[in-house]
Order: structure tokens, then sequence, then C-alpha cells
């Protein structure tokens, strides 16, 4: 039975969505959550727990068939939520439902049992509650899913891996094709789209509907 | 034995949460409208220009017709993606190609409208800043306002909201308080005269139909909200409804209130000598002059709201516009931070410093001509744009009732088609009377032939898309959700979205 893969694409997304620094802001909580939701539900896709129907509106589906469950408490929950539905539902609610359960601050705090990152609590002199904080364990190791997949675009040597190719369509869906595309040579994006385009047909749908959700959300400003 | 219920769906529940309720719904399409601006700059304008006290019934008649409207406009808004476009409407109701027209004319005039308000927004400020000694020109108030919503503009759009929904309340406030003082202090008691048939006829009911049109707009934002209402089916409807019954009872309250306050023999000659001053005027002479003062501040901040609403509407169009790639793609950008449509915004803030640049330097008056000839043009191309859509109601639940019901199908959006095209006929025809020019003079003539021209284009594009680049074709009219329907090979999208025409 095979091991489930560690649920780096996740990982990957926070970074690039939420830590800023002088190269790259990070996006708004809302589209960042969206984004945590999205690479979450494409990590379960491609390790085999999940499944979209793409036949029949884009339906999030378990997938019990010859896989162990995940072994990370983040993919197992996710896919005991879906397994726990009385019917599978559209991937949009399932990107609605990640982006309003703190999916941030699950991931952060998975990465911190990792070493990834570091978790901060502030106590407020005037508030009550006390504020808790995330920061990458190291400058580098923030940088690096960027500059990973950055390195892809300036070679346009091989083909991306698929996870990588995800993480480019991502990046692009949340808004950040200015930090993904800057002095990458000509052909970058072209490069980029041919490999969006290939994604697998549940790949396809989950970036569809993440890019669709982003665009719902500066439309109606509904944070 | 009792019917076992299915086990309800987590997911589900959590979402049901944060789903927005009627008052939510109200609340973003009342702050899209903006009361004082219509009362203070348009109700008693309509005095002037049409020449007549039948204003109140004006209003009676446009609510009833959007009333109407909206009973199609928001059962299809339950079967369609992208729903708080008019042109997607369009689009799915009677083609692409159609849809594209509209999406031309809509844009331009949402575009044209929000530039106008730089004219009375300019006059109000130079206003008031004389009456505190400063001496300012139009133009530089304009520009100082213009650069704020600029800046607003590329902000999220619930920040715009806050601003917006605070004014709304003074707003109204101030309203209610200045109709209430007009009917306290009548010049020869309560007169039902504005409410006779007779007292809305000749060659200014078009005008005055048309005005009244303008002052609801803002009704059909609820729609834009319609996947995270409470209860689709219902809470839009509601929300809707109740928008225009609130705004109509507003501006027919105080349209009827300054008659009764001047004199309904009176009131045309005063509205003509001190077309935007009287209703404050009044509110001085009868509550103490700081109160025309106040009136005159807070209209001065409701022209701002009017032009950052107008200015949201139009980003939303280019920004839906640009998703679906029918304009360039670039519109379609968001802003990272804020996630707020910047370049559709940006494009925006141009045309108004354009517009404001432009009059200044051709020393064009910024009220008549910048205001009233911009605003009222843009008013004519978004009443064709409502009416286009009534049809397009009728002609998608013409083929497939969806289950809905024969009234929410059939009879209200008949009705509706008629009303609107109705006033549409009348407001063309009297254009001339809107604009205070002789009939068969060219400027009311060319403002139909503008908007004639840019649905012709549109359509051209359209049909130009359809043969050139299908994919994107294939997405008009489902703004953020084109992406699911343009090039994307194996990926099926949900049955609504395959349902497209």
């Amino acid at each position: 039975m095979p091991d489930a893969p560690a649920p780096r694409l996740v990982y990957d997304a926070l970074l690039i969505t939420s830590h800023h620094d002088f190269y790259k802001p990070a996006v708004a909580p809302r589209v960042a959550e969206l984004g945590l939701g999205a690479a979450l539900v494409a990590e379960l896709v491609l390790s085999g727990h999940l499944a979209v129907w793409s036949s029949d509106g884009s339906k999030l589906a378990p997938r019990d068939i010859g896989v162990a469950p995940p072994t990370d408490s983040l993919g197992l929950w996710l896919t005991e939520l879906v397994r726990a539905e009385p019917e599978p539902l559209p991937v949009p609610e399932w990107l609605d439902f990640l982006a309003v359960s703190d999916l941030y601050a699950k991931t952060a705090d998975h990465m911190v049992t990792t070493g990834l990152m570091h978790r901060t609590e502030r106590r407020s002199r005037w508030r009550k509650a006390s504020q808790v904080s995330y920061e990458p364990a190291d400058a580098l190791v923030a940088q690096a899913p960027l500059a990973r997949i950055r390195r892809h675009l300036s070679s346009m040597e091989h083909r991306m891996p698929l996870a990588d190719a995800f993480l480019v369509a991502l990046t692009e869906a949340v808004g950040l094709s200015k930090s993904l595309y800057s002095q990458t040579p000509y052909g970058a994006r072209e490069y980029a789209l041919s490999h969006t385009r290939s994604l697998p047909a549940p790949l396809q749908s989950v970036h569809g509907h993440l890019a669709a959700a982003v665009a719902d959300t500066a439309i109606t400003g509904n944070f | 034995m009792p019917a076992t219920s299915a086990p309800p769906s987590a997911v589900r529940s959590t979402l049901a949460h944060d789903k927005l309720g009627t008052f939510s719904l109200l609340h973003f399409s009342l702050t899209a409208a903006t009361p004082l601006t219509v009362i203070a700059g348009g109700v008693v304008v309509m005095f002037a220009v049409a020449g007549q006290i039948g204003i109140p019934l004006g209003y009676i008649v446009i609510a009833a017709c959007l009333w109407l409207f909206s009973v199609g406009y928001t059962t299809m808004s339950r079967h369609i993606t992208n729903a708080g476009a008019m042109y997607a409407f369009i689009a799915r109701g009677l083609g692409r190609i159609p849809g594209v027209a509209a999406a031309w004319v809509a844009a331009t005039s949402y575009c044209a409208m929000q530039a106008s308000l730089y004219g009375l927004l300019g006059v109000t400020a130079e206003g008031v800043l004389a009456s505190a000694g400063l001496t300012v020109p139009w133009w530089a108030a304009a520009l100082v306002a213009w650069l704020l919503i600029g800046l607003l503009g590329t902000r999220a759009v619930d920040i715009n909201a806050k601003v917006l929904a605070v004014l709304l309340v003074v707003e109204i406030a101030v309203i209610l308080l200045f109709s209430a003082s007009n009917f306290a202090n009548p010049a020869d008691g309560l007169s039902l005269a504005p409410l006779s048939p007779t007292a809305l006829g000749g060659e200014a009911a078009g005008a005055v139909l048309a005005l009244a049109v303008v002052g609801f707009i803002g009704f059909e934002s609820p729609t834009v909200y319609g996947e995270e209402a409470r209860d689709r089916r219902r809470t839009v409807a509601r929300a809707t409804v109740a928008t225009i019954g609130i705004l109509a009872f507003i501006y027919i309250a105080s349209s009827w209130s300054i008659i009764t306050a001047v004199g309904e023999d009176d009131v045309v000659a005063a509205a003509a000598a001190d077309p935007t001053g009287l209703m404050f005027s009044l509110a001085g002479d009868q509550l103490g002059d700081a109160w025309g003062t106040i009136g005159r501040v807070l209209l001065l901040t409701s022209v701002t709201a009017a032009a950052l609403s107008f200015h949201n509407t139009t980003a939303r169009y280019l920004f839906a516009l640009g998703r679906e790639q029918v304009v360039t793609a670039k519109l379609g950008l968001t802003s990272v931070r804020a996630c707020a449509p910047w370049a559709a915004s940006l494009a925006q803030t141009a045309v108004g410093g354009i517009v404001i640049v432009v009059w200044a330097v051709l020393g064009l008056d910024p009220e008549l001509h910048l205001f009233y000839y911009l605003g009222t043009s843009a008013g004519i191309g978004l009443l064709a744009l409502i009416t286009a859509c009534a049809f397009a109601v009728v002609v998608y639940f013409w083929r497939d009732r969806q289950g809905e019901s024969l009234w929410h199908t059939r009879i209200a959006p008949v009705l509706a088609c008629v009303a609107l095209a109705g006033v549409l006929f009348l407001s063309v025809l009297h254009f001339h009377t809107l604009l205070g020019v002789e009939q068969g003079s060219p400027l009311p003539r060319l403002v139909p032939i503008v908007f004639a021209a840019l649905a012709l284009l549109g359509a051209g594009w359209a049909a130009y898309l359809k043969r050139a680049k299908p994919d994107v074709y294939s997405g008009i009219g489902y703004g953020a959700k084109a992406t699911l329907v343009q090039g994307t090979g194996d990926v099926k999208v949900s049955a609504e979205v395959a349902r497209g025409r």
C-alpha cells in the first residue's frame, strides 16, 4: 500500500499566498484561504484520496479503492469531512467552506510541528484574547516554493511536475501573476498556460473554480 | 412509521451561518442609491424641466414598472451565473451577440453617468466653499473628489460599502426631516393634485419618467449577491422589492413635500430659479439657516457617494468583461492585497479624469453640459438596458419556465416589457424636453444614434469573437465564471452553466 505523500502542496500554497517579502506581497486573507483550500483538495486528488466527478457539476467525493487514509491530520480532516457528507458536494461549496474553516491556522500549526514555521502568541494589553501569528522559520524556506516554480518558468527546459504545474496555476489564480512572471523570459506565460491546459481534468476543475471564486470575491467584496 | 429525513450536511450548515439575509442585501442595494443626490440634484430639476407637478406620480409609475420588472428579473437570476450584470441576462435570454451589444451600451452608460456626477460635484463644492469665503474653481474641487474616488475604488468593495452606508443613513434622516418640515409648513394646504393622472402628461411626460428611472439605479444590486443569499429563492426578491419600495417612498414623499411647501402654482418657477438649492432654501427658511448649510454639505457627500457607487458598478462591469476576455483581459486583474478590480477601477478613473480636464479646458458649463447633458444621455442608455433585459427575461422563460410560476415567468415579465418599452419610447420621443432644447435639434437625435452605433459595434465585435475566438465567445455572459467554460478542454461545469446558450 503506498504511503500518503507529505502535504507539500498546501505548505507551498501557504508560503506563496500568505508570506510577504520585498519581492512578493501576501494576498487578501479570504483569497489566501481559498488558495489553501484549493491546494489541499488538489493534494488529496493527486494522492488518490479524493476524486472530482467532472461529469456531474464538479462534485468532490472520497475514493475508497486501494488507498490508505492520509497519514497527516490535515489531509485526514478533509477526507473524513468529505466522507461524512450525505452526498457529494460541488467543489465551489468546498472552497467556500474551507475559506471559513480557518485553514490558514490549521496549515500553519501543521507546519510548526514540521519545523517550517514559528508560532508566536502575544497577549494584548487592551484585548483579553491573545493574538497568534506565524512566521516562516527561515526566509529562504519561505521563498523556496515561488523560487522553484519561477525557475521552471525561466528555464522552460522540461515539463514541470504535476504539483508544480498546479502551483503555477494557483499562484496566477490568486492574483500573483506579477510576482510569478517578473523578469521571466519571453514565452514563460505560454509555457505556464500549456501546463495549466494539460492538467488532469479534476485539477483543471479545482483551478477553474478557484479563479472563479477569487473573481467573485473581487466583484462582491464579500470577505 | 415516520419518514426518515436525510442526515444534514455539516458543510452546508457551516456555510449557512455566513449567508446574507434580506437586510444585508438591502444594505448593499440602498448604498448603491444616493437619495439626496436624486432629490436635490434631480427632483427639483425635474420640476423646472418638465414644467409640471406630476413628479410624485412619475415615481409611482416607475416604481410599479420596476416592481413588475423585478419579478421576472429576480426569478431569472436564480437560474444563471453572473447574475449581477444585466448584459449577462441579455446574453442568456437573447443570445451572446445582443449580450455583448448590451455590455457596450451598459459600460458606456455607467461610465458616462459616473463622469457626469463630477459636474454636479464640482458645482456643489464650489458653492459650499464660496459660502465659507473660499474661491475654488469647480474643476479643482472635482479633481479632489476624483482622486478620492479613484483611491477608494482600488480598495476592496467592503470598505466602500461602509463609507456609503454611513452617508446613506445621514442622508435619509435629513431627507425625512426636510420633508416632514415641508409638510408642516404648507403654502396652500396639502394638495392631492400632484397625484392626479392629469398632473403627468404632454411633451414632458417622457422626460419625467426617464429621470425617475435614474433615481432607482442600484435596485438591481441584490442579484449580485444571489449565491451568498440565505434563501436564493426569496431573499434576493424581497431585498429588490424592498429597495424599490423604500426609494419610491422617499422620492414620492420628498417631491410631494416640496410641492406642498412652495405651492403647486409656484413650484415650477421656484425650481427654475434655483434648481439645486430650492430644497435647502426651504429647509433654511423653516428650520434655520444652519440646516440649509448642513443640507448643502450633505449634498456634496451624497454626490461623492453617488460617484463612488457608479464607479464601483462601472468597475464591476469592466472587470467581468475583462474576465470574459470580451475586452482586454487586463481589465480582469485584481489587486493582490485588497482583491479589488483595480485595473477596471483605474480605467474608469482615467476616463473620469479626462472628462474633467476636457470640460475645464474647453470652458464648458459643469452643471448643464456635464452633469445634465451627459447624465441624462446616460439615463437613456440605462433605460434601454433595463428594457432589453426585460425582453431577455421574457424570451428566456418562453423557452423553458424552469418550474417557475406563470406569474413570475410570463405575466409579470410581459407586463414589464410593455411598460418599460412605453417609458423608453416616450423618453426618446421627449428627449429634447429632457435636454431643454428645441424639437428637431441635433443633440436629442445624436444620443440615441450614438447608443445604437455602440450596440452595433458591440454586436459586430461579438460576431468576430464567434468566428475568430470561439473559446472567448463561449464564456460571454459568465463573468467571474467565464474560465469554467473557456478553453477548459475536459472540464465539465455545473448543469446550470452547461445549459447556457
